[in-house]
């Protein structure tokens, strides 16, 4: 056996036997079991829903009778964002951002029902979810078993001894690593067994390569941010003059990571980036609507007010068809630029987590869950894209047919067939792979905060000749 | 006694100079003065952008309705014609838009103490006759990422960073003393453990919960000018209790794992641990079954069941929806005759299937109300399971952005929804003409504000909880100091 590897088993011996392992080990399995056990029955009972509301949804709106297809799009349809299947371990932003949204006639709406909107301020404590544990509790996990890995070694003169027998102190530390990394991996396992088939058991057969994919992914993150916690721990162990003093400069650590930093790193991003807020953000929408659609009326209808007098009710349909045209580019200006604003935020927070990893694994593990930002705008796009394509079969059936009812437009009831052209709303979110691709970059991140945190260990490996 | 009360005058003395000497006390407080410092800075310029964004919004209004009220007597006057769907004389034009008005929740004096709910839940809806489904669901507009991160505010700083600054200058109290030998040295004098703890704890609490008061409330005093009235100085009175309880709480906690014996890295893995407990698993778990108990009714059924109702009310008024707009080639239908105006039949189905809509989804929406305010019922009663629930609930209420004010505060608006109604609803079926001295008896919103008795009582009740923890930890605290193995 090689030097590490039986470093690597005495302390882990020794972790079991002084309780340490033993106890906050199954506190924080008892946590993760109970946090797959409320993510599966959310998750499942949430996409059960959704599915149903979907078909009833949209038979209702095939067995509309005959109408003014104007009305119909009043009346619209509402499309509802898929729960995907790796919501059990990760929720990410799926309290912050609603599932449902309505598609109606005239204006792009916001995606609506937050769940944390039908929640007490509690909720803002933040969820209880298997991807929280690792991010925020399995870190103290690390740095209760390694605290005085070394220091404690020091403290007792054992470190002389190891290293008088020949051990490099590469060797011991490297085996101090194997032997956190081994201790954390033997709490996670039964929860990471259970993760598995729970996510396999939630999903269709046909996307059980696709989820697993993900689950990779999600767990190559994780080993990366908790080898950077491991790495960071031992460098402290090994140059702090006391295991005390070890300790509370990781736990000062572990708080200004994951406590404290999250929230400034925000602040900043919303200063650097800022994003409007709604009443800021409606004004500069409806004032330039207002003269868009002016200028589309003016140009095309030959009339500057939007079905002012002097329109004729058989051009109501062709007029129809300008406003909403003219809209489109609009909004889809205002959106983006709020959106991209959005995104712009995260990714400089996510460039910070080169420092504070947290943030960026938790962008990661939202990413290829599929709970992130980018996947709600994702599916908010293909949603309005839908609307549009409603829009623009009824303007056209009004254009072909009520425009040449001449004075008696809304006379006119579209036939029960038309509201078949409408076809469902399908959105699929982005696959395993292409989720990885979109996230590559906070991969990346996390790589190179490894790469620092193990050359931080290395730099503070300790001196053979221990004066 | 006598002999003791001097003694701790002597301890706390010498444990000020002893402190003052090592600056860690100093080093925690300044961190804690800056900290606190900038959090106030967020809640006092978001709580200002806040306001300013309701006060923009009203004027708008204004504008508007100055507007409205400016073309009516213009059309009146045979100076103009008006537009079909905006007509200053139409009461569906007046009631759905062009005589509308934000309905608003001003926000409290003491806000810039916690964002709580307010980045999330709107202060303002525009009320006007259409339905509650147009309106009542707005929210803010925010970065969800961000609204996950959390904001920096005051609340947070107390809640979260206090007590681990009070757990960092008192792990070691006793430990620290008998791993160097001082404390066998100290006890051979008449001093009482209880004495000597105790006169440590009260320099070290004083200090930081000094820091802790001062600053927000010169802060407060300084820049917020209505945080100046009588009844907001309670207000910040009782707040100040809450802080102080807190602390107490975090101080006694403390005291009791010191009084254990054990050594001082233990101790500090203790008490992060309980940190951890408090302030982040119990949080956490309490909403887990907040919601279980009494979860929120499905949002994706409400969808459906609108989509339902609508159906059915299109069905319902197909023929005024099938009726033609007069006005065209008729521009004179569009201007009042003798205070009578016909609305067009087809915003008049509008106005009728918005009633049918609010009348048949009301019961579906009282139940997100009734379920919501069961849940905050349930983390009132069992938030004493963690001081850290006590403490944020406590300073939101006080803050006036948690959950009961913005849900008084949809009641008033839907309340303010009927009334507006009501006042239309004549004008828009038998066709009378909006004039301009209805713009002076149209409903007006006024924001009545929650019961200032309420949210004392409220914010003392999570205080006296605290003040009871810690009583209790206290007292372990001596009866374990009794057996406190000194040497």
């Amino acid at each position: 056996m090689s030097i590490p590897i039986l470093i690597a088993t005495r302390d882990v011996v020794e972790y079991l036997r002084d309780g340490r392992l033993l106890w906050t080990g199954a506190l924080i399995l008892a946590l993760l079991a109970t946090a797959l056990a409320v993510g599966w029955q959310r998750q499942t009972e949430a996409r059960a829903e959704r599915v149903a509301a979907a078909k009833l949804d949209y038979d209702d709106w095939l067995q509309q009778p005959e109408r003014h297809p104007h009305d119909a799009a009043h009346q619209g349809m509402h499309v509802f964002k898929p729960e995907p299947a790796l919501s059990i371990v990760e929720p990410g932003l799926i309290p912050y951002t609603g599932s449902t949204l309505w598609l109606q006639a005239h204006r792009q709406s916001e995606v609506k029902f937050r769940p944390a909107n039908d929640a007490t301020g509690l909720q803002r404590f933040g969820t209880l979810s298997a991807a929280w544990i690792l991010q925020m509790l399995v870190p103290l996990l690390v740095i209760v078993l390694g605290f005085n890995a070394l220091a404690g070694e020091r403290e007792r003169g054992t470190l002389r001894q190891v290293l008088s027998l020949g051990v490099s102190p590469r060797q011991l530390l490297w085996g101090k690593a194997l032997a956190i990394a081994m201790s954390v991996a033997l709490v996670l396992l039964p929860a990471v067994v259970l993760a598995v088939i729970s996510v396999l058991a939630a999903v269709e057969d046909g996307s059980r390569l696709d989820a697993a994919l993900r689950l990779g992914w999600m767990g190559l993150a994780y080993a990366l941010y908790l080898g950077i916690f491991i790495c960071l721990v031992l460098a402290v162990s090994a140059r702090a003059g006391s295991s005390r003093t070890a300790l509370i400069g990781l736990l000062a650590l572990w708080v200004a990571m994951s406590v404290v930093a999250p929230r400034l790193v925000a602040d900043l991003s919303r200063s650097v980036y800022p994003s409007a807020s709604r009443s800021e953000f409606n004004k500069k929408l409806d004032a330039e609507l207002n003269v868009e659609y002016q200028r589309a009326w003016n140009e095309q209808v030959g009339e500057g007010t939007a079905f002012g007098t002097d329109v004729p009710l058989s051009q109501w349909g062709i007029g129809l068809k300008v406003h909403d045209h003219a809209g489109y580019a609009v909004m889809d200006r205002h959106f983006n630029a709020l959106w991209e604003s959005y995104s712009n935020q995260q990714a400089m927070q996510e460039w910070i987590g080169f420092l504070v990893p947290i943030i960026t694994v938790r962008a990661f593990s939202m990413g290829i869950t599929g709970t992130d930002f980018s996947q709600h705008r994702a599916f908010s796009t293909a949603a309005e894209h839908h609307r549009r394509l409603m829009q623009d079969i009824i303007s056209q059936d009004l254009v072909e047919h009520a425009d040449g009812h001449g004075e008696s437009h809304f006379e006119y009831l579209a036939e029960r067939s038309l509201w078949a052209t409408v076809p469902p709303f399908a959105y699929e979110a982005p696959k395993a792979m292409e989720a990885a691709r979109q996230n590559f970059r906070s991969l990346l991140i996390l790589a190179a905060g490894l790469v620092l945190a193990v050359s931080l260990m290395l730099a503070a490996t300790p001196r053979r000749v221990v004066a | 006694m006598g002999s003791q009360t001097s003694l701790l005058r002597e301890v706390v003395r010498h444990e000020a100079r002893v402190l003052v000497a090592d600056r860690s006390l100093l080093l925690a407080g300044l961190f804690l003065a800056l900290l606190i410092g900038y959090a106030l800075y967020n809640g006092l310029t978001d709580t200002r952008a806040r306001d300013l964004a309701i006060a923009e919004v009203l004027q708008q209004d204004d504008q508007r309705i100055e507007n409205t009220i400016a073309q009516l007597r213009r059309v009146m006057a045979g100076q103009e014609l008006p537009d079909p769907f905006a007509n200053p004389a139409d009461a569906s034009s007046v009631g759905r838009s062009m005589g509308a008005r934000h309905t608003a929740m001003l926000s409290a004096p003491l806000a810039p103490i916690a964002f709580g709910q307010s980045d999330m839940l709107p202060g303002y809806y525009m009320v006007s006759v259409r339905s509650k489904v147009n309106f009542m669901y707005d929210s803010e507009i925010e970065n969800p990422w961000n609204l996950f991160s959390g904001r920096f505010d005051l609340a947070f700083v107390l809640t979260y960073l206090l007590p681990l600054l009070i757990l960092s200058v008192s792990y070691n109290l006793l430990a620290a003393e008998r791993e160097q030998g001082t404390l066998r040295m100290l006890l051979s004098q008449p001093l009482g453990l209880p004495t000597l703890v105790f006169g440590k704890i009260a320099v070290r609490a004083g200090a930081l919960r000094g820091i802790a008061l001062i600053v927000p409330v010169a802060g407060w005093l300084l820049t917020r000018p209505e945080t100046r009235a009588a009844d907001q100085l309670v207000m910040l009175l009782i707040w100040a209790a809450l802080v102080i309880a807190y602390g107490l709480f975090w101080f006694a906690l403390s005291g009791l794992v010191n009084s254990l014996g054990k050594s001082s890295a233990l101790n500090a893995l203790i008490l992060i641990g309980c940190w951890i407990v408090l302030v982040l698993v119990v949080p956490l778990a309490l909403n887990l079954l907040v919601s279980a108990v009494s979860p929120a009714p499905s949002r994706t059924e409400l969808a459906t069941q609108t989509r339902i109702i609508a159906s059915d009310s299109y069905t319902r008024n197909q023929d005024l929806l099938r009726t033609e707009y007069y006005h065209v080639g008729k521009p004179e239908s569009l201007l009042p005759k003798d205070g009578r105006f016909e609305v067009p039949a087809r915003l008049k189905a509008f106005f009728l299937m918005a009633r049918q809509m609010d009348a048949e989804i009301q019961a579906a929406l009282d139940r997100f109300d009734e379920q919501l305010a069961k849940q905050q019922r349930l983390v009132n009663r069992y938030g004493f399971a963690s001081p850290a629930i006590l403490m944020h609930e406590g300073m939101t209420v006080l803050a006036g952005t948690g959950v009961s004010r913005y849900q008084h505060f949809q009641e008033q608006v839907q309340a303010f929804h009927g009334q507006w109604r009501e006042y239309f609803e004549p004008r828009i079926i038998e066709g009378i003409a909006i004039t301009e001295a209805d713009f002076e008896t149209m409903p007006q919103w006024t924001w009545k504000e929650q019961d200032p008795g309420v949210v004392r009582s409220d914010a003392l009740l999570r205080t006296f909880h605290m003040v009871i923890a810690a009583v209790l930890l206290t007292i372990l605290c001596i009866g374990k100091l009794r057996r406190y193995p000194v040497v």
